[in-house]
């Protein structure tokens, strides 16, 4: 892990002075009675200002569990055992739950994987966003009133809803409902987790394109989690692709999806048809996900790769770098192999 | 877990397939129940009284005179005033009666089994029945059988016992069967059809559908096993409402029963020495304390069921 | 909402006349009829015993008799008592039942209240040592046997420490000069309490909104503010001494019937609250920074309270039993009592009226779940 640490900054830092948030070698483990879960296993990346990555995998991959980390919202059985997460080149990783309260929604707010179930049946949506400022910024009940206002109009939602329940509220209201609410104390980072899996194409469509818009107004640095290559490649400037826990593959959007490195992201570029681009056999990669709490030996990728070979079964794949990005893998695809 | 076990020759009947299959889940299962702990302690209070009924005939066939140790009849010619407090003859003392204390404890705890089986059997019996009946049918039988459950859980049992006490004499069968009624047309047949609801809905009840099996045939056959489970585990909670309405009524002198922990209490009562508590603490406690437990233990079994078969009160 | 209710009420008095149903029917199943127990007396002559027959109705065709019993039923005519002869049974239920609706709603609402605030804090501490105290030690005060538990709380803290009277809802000695009846006393005390809630209830409700010390500086003055007008009224009306007598009496029941009833609500909160925590509206609330407190007590528990109100109605016929139990080991002269005594008496009118009363409470207090969960629940709320 200690070796790719270095390369997710000199990559992704690349167009802004700083990065807003970088995370450096994080491992996070579950531990469970059937044995350690290695949801996270030495991952680096930076996100500057302004910039969209988008993490992209398989279902069981470990992106949620890298999403929660972020905010160190997990479980009572999850552990983070080393890495920085390094926000505006503080690292968060020790701080106690009392100070990492303040930087929640503060500084990193996030939409959550089910939009629809992260709003409280039992309260007014308003009410739940004013809650979110109540607690970060001192103000007046009608300056935060005024605030939910301005953030229906950010989202396109009619400001009537305001006082209105969830239930009342169809997959697409909410959807953006949570985007509001995530975006009301000016956060540096969003995470969107999965945001628009539960919706209709039209309505995913939209809204990915607002969220565009509303980052472009407000300059702030994003983070899409998704299993869709397709929004993935909508949405951002950069794309880590995980598998297994770890980052296979990170670079920027155009390149890695003009040119993957690892046989991995090769399959999942491949798996979803083009409509701008050339014309190419579809492929559907075989088998699932390995068991992260006996993952496999060296390459991870190893068991489903058609490219795989001895070292890949034994050691730790080395960087690969090709034009804007890189990939760990022992025998690397396209045209650079 | 034991994949070798999949192709089985196809005249194997349907049952052993699931004896097979649940002795596997069990195995799982007993791991979560001890795990759970307090179902244990219960576990162990319950075997315990097991093990006191099943030595009462023992001892009175071998040491234990039938003149002085009858649980009802006997009397302690040796005491010189009854009660008689702990002696080496009479290990919790002697009644008011002069009857000995050990001898009805252990007596009494073989009818409280015997009623709280046949509540449970009664009550499972009736609620699995209704439970599939209402999730396959759905409609109109659904309706009446519900609006029959609301009806039945809103009934405050004990009264009910009570005012039937008035005007029909209950003994331990009655006993049984009205509250095996209440419980089976009530919460626990609720609780059922929600399961059965689930179970309604496989392809394979579509299938066997399909496939022309009627009604009673798919319930009994397919429905019905699901729900054992379940059931199961609704059992034990029926069990401690039959020990404790018994212990209760018995203790108002409303039973036409010979012997029970709840008459034992009310003897005591009847001659006065119910608030002696320290002076003939041999007179109130044991019975009680039987009572508790035993009413506990099933009621913490039921508990620990209840975590093991709900996955959401599973621990991560 | 409205019709949600309309629909709740119309299944409530289908039940109602289901049950007198059959109550009328129990009664009608015994061999012979009612009048047996007293016409059956071989030493009345037959004209006698013809004439109790008419009396008593039975001669007339079953439909007719089942009309009657629904007519006397709706009217409150239950006939006249045997055991306090010539008192009527519905004079009598109109005597005990404030007594028994005083004794089982301060109880209810206590238990619940207590369940509710414990199961919350056992749930956050999950494991351990917590865990299995409060598990083991609610389900015993949940399935200990009633009438010995009561009768440990009277020795303990009536005889051995002297804390509070013994039996009987008050003491004779010093009513007989009182000016007024102890009945009536019953009446004022339950309008105070009654009126006492209302105004906390809207305070409460009118400061919803608000939060910060402000508003919980207003609801504790509410609080205080009612309790105060409430015993300065008594004071100036002078019978203040009288209602601290009930008051009194009353403490030893409560706290029984609330020892045993509250580790039901208790253990079902911690379970409610467990399966709550795992939604990802509690993620999302953690998320967005609140604290902890406000975690648990504005997410999970108020979510978890849904699940907890409903089978609460569930438990109401439990907590009626123990009602029923507690008032005859602590001789509370309630509607419990008067149950067990007419059915150990054979008073047949006097037990079905006191069961029929006891039932018509049930479903009332259904009812007041019903809008109680409507108000708590948006979703049933449009």
């Amino acid at each position: 892990m200690s070796e790719r640490s270095g390369d997710a900054e000199a990559l992704g830092g690349g167009r802004s002075p700083g990065p807003v948030l970088a995370v450096e070698g994080l491992t996070m483990h579950y531990s469970t009675r059937a044995g350690v879960v290695r949801a996270v296993d030495g991952v680096s990346f930076s996100v500057g200002k302004g910039q969209a990555l988008g993490l992209v995998g398989e279902s069981g991959c470990g992106k949620s569990s890298l999403a929660l980390t972020l905010l160190k919202l997990l479980p009572e059985n999850a552990q983070i055992l080393s890495g920085r997460i390094l926000l505006d080149g503080m690292d968060i990783v020790p701080l106690p739950e009392e100070r990492m309260r303040e930087y929640r929604w503060s500084r990193i707010a996030m939409v959550f994987q089910a939009a629809m179930n992260s709003l409280n049946p039992v309260y007014r949506v308003g009410e739940q966003i004013i809650e979110a400022l109540e607690v970060h910024v001192e103000s007046a009940r009608e300056e935060s009133l005024r605030r939910v206002r301005e953030l229906y109009d950010l989202v396109n939602l009619d400001p009537s809803l305001i006082m209105r329940y969830p239930h009342e509220y169809s997959g697409g209201m909410k959807q953006r409902a949570v985007i509001a609410m995530a975006l009301a104390c000016e956060p540096d980072v969003v995470i969107a987790d999965e945001p628009t899996t539960a919706l209709d194409v039209i309505v995913q469509d939209h809204i990915l394109r607002e969220m565009k818009n509303v980052r472009a107004e407000l300059g702030m640095s994003m983070i899409y989690v998704s299993h869709d290559m397709a929004v993935i490649a909508e949405v951002s400037d950069m794309v880590g692709v995980m598998y297994a826990g770890r980052l296979v593959e990170l670079g920027s959007t155009v390149d890695v999806f003009r040119d993957p490195i690892h046989p991995y992201t090769r399959a999942l570029t491949s798996a979803f048809p083009s409509v701008t681009g050339e014309k190419h056999e579809l492929t559907v990669l075989p088998g699932e996900p390995p068991n992260m709490i006996d993952p496999p030996s060296g390459c991870r990728f190893h068991p489903r790769c058609p490219y795989a070979t001895d070292p890949c079964r034994s050691e730790t794949p080395p960087i690969v770098r090709r034009g804007g990005h890189w990939a760990a893998c022992w025998n690397p695809t396209g045209e650079g192999a | 877990m034991d994949v070798q076990r999949a192709p089985r020759s196809v005249d194997h009947s349907l049952w052993r397939t699931r004896l097979g299959l649940a002795a596997d889940r069990l195995r799982e299962n007993w791991a979560a129940f001890v795990r759970a702990r307090v179902g244990v302690i219960g576990l162990a209070v319950i075997i315990f009284y097991a093990l006191l009924a099943a030595a009462h005939p023992v001892l009175m066939s071998t040491v234990w005179d039938e003149s002085i140790y009858d649980p009802v009849v006997g009397y302690s010619f040796d005491e010189t005033r009854q009660p008689a407090p702990p002696s080496l003859r009479h290990p919790l003392g002697t009644d008011p009666l002069g009857r000995d204390i050990l001898s009805q404890l252990m007596f009494s705890a073989r009818s409280e089994f015997m009623l709280g089986l046949l509540a449970a059997v009664v009550t499972v019996c009736i609620g699995t029945m209704v439970g599939a009946a209402a999730a396959y049918f759905g409609g109109i039988v659904d309706t009446i059988l519900m609006r029959l459950a609301d009806i039945m859980i809103m009934m405050p049992g004990i009264s009910v016992l009570i005012v039937l006490s008035a005007l029909i004499g209950v003994e331990h069968l009655e006993l049984g069967l009205i509250i095996g009624v209440l419980s089976g047309f009530g919460g626990t047949g609720v609780v059922l059809k929600s399961q059965a609801l689930s179970v309604v809905v496989k392809p394979y009840i579509q299938a066997a559908r399909v496939a022309g099996g009627g009604p009673l045939h798919i319930i009994l056959v397919h429905v019905v096993p699901n729900l054992l489970p379940l059931s199961f585990l609704y059992m034990m909670f029926t069990v401690t409402s039959a020990i404790f309405s018994e212990a209760v009524l018995s203790f108002l002198g409303l039973l036409d029963i010979r012997m029970s922990w709840g008459l034992m209490i009310h003897t005591t009562e009847s001659a006065g020495y119910l608030t002696q508590v320290t002076e003939a603490w041999w007179l109130i406690f044991p019975a009680s304390l039987s009572i508790t437990l035993l009413c506990s233990s099933f009621y913490l079994v039921g508990r620990s069921l209840d975590e093991v078969v709900n996955p959401r009160l599973r621990r991560a | 909402m409205v019709g949600y209710l309309l629909n709740r009420t119309f299944q409530i008095l289908l039940t109602l006349f289901v049950f007198m149903s059959i109550v009328f029917f129990i009664v009608n199943a015994q061999p012979g009829d009612v009048s047996n127990v007293y016409a059956l007396n071989p030493d009345l002559p037959p004209e006698t015993r013809e004439r109790l027959r008419d009396l008593f109705g039975v001669n007339e065709p079953l439909w007719k008799q089942y009309l009657v019993h629904v007519r006397n039923t709706l009217t409150g005519n239950f006939g006249v008592s045997f055991s306090n002869y010539p008192r009527s049974v519905a004079d009598i239920v109109m005597e005990r039942l404030p007594r028994t609706l005083a004794l089982f709603m301060t109880a209810t609402v206590l238990s619940f209240y207590l369940g509710f605030a414990l199961g919350k804090i056992i749930a956050w501490r999950r494991g351990g040592w917590t865990e299995y105290t409060s598990t083991i030690g609610g389900v015993t005060l949940y399935t200990v046997f009633t009438p010995w538990f009561g009768l440990m709380m009277i020795w303990l803290l009536g005889f051995k420490a002297g804390w509070l009277p013994i039996g009987k809802f008050l003491d004779p000695e010093l009513w007989r000069d009182a000016p007024t009846d102890a009945n009536a006393v019953f009446g004022m005390m339950i309008a105070t309490a009654v009126a006492a809630s209302v105004i906390v209830f809207a305070v409460f409700a009118l400061t919803k909104k608000r939060r910060g010390s402000g508003a919980a500086l207003i609801r504790i003055g509410s609080l205080a503010g009612s309790l105060l007008v409430a015993v300065g009224i008594w004071l100036v009306a002078g019978t203040g001494y009288l209602a601290w007598d009930i008051i009194r009496h009353m403490v030893l029941p409560v706290v029984t019937l609330t020892l045993i009833s509250f580790a039901g609500t208790m253990l079902l909160t911690r379970s409610s609250m467990l399966e709550t925590m795992r939604e990802d509206y509690v993620v999302a609330a953690r998320a967005k920074g609140l604290p902890e407190k406000d975690v648990r007590d504005r997410h999970v528990a108020r979510n978890a309270l849904l699940p907890v109100v409903t089978s609460f109605m569930f438990s109401l016929a439990f907590a009626v039993d123990g009602g029923v139990i507690i008032e005859s080991i602590f001789s509370w002269p309630g509607m419990g009592q008067t149950l067990v005594s007419a059915a150990v008496a054979e008073d047949l009118p006097l037990a079905v009226g006191a069961f029929v009363f006891v039932g018509s409470f049930i479903l009332l207090a259904h009812l007041a779940a019903d809008v109680l969960y409507v108000y708590l629940d948006p979703r049933i709320r449009y």
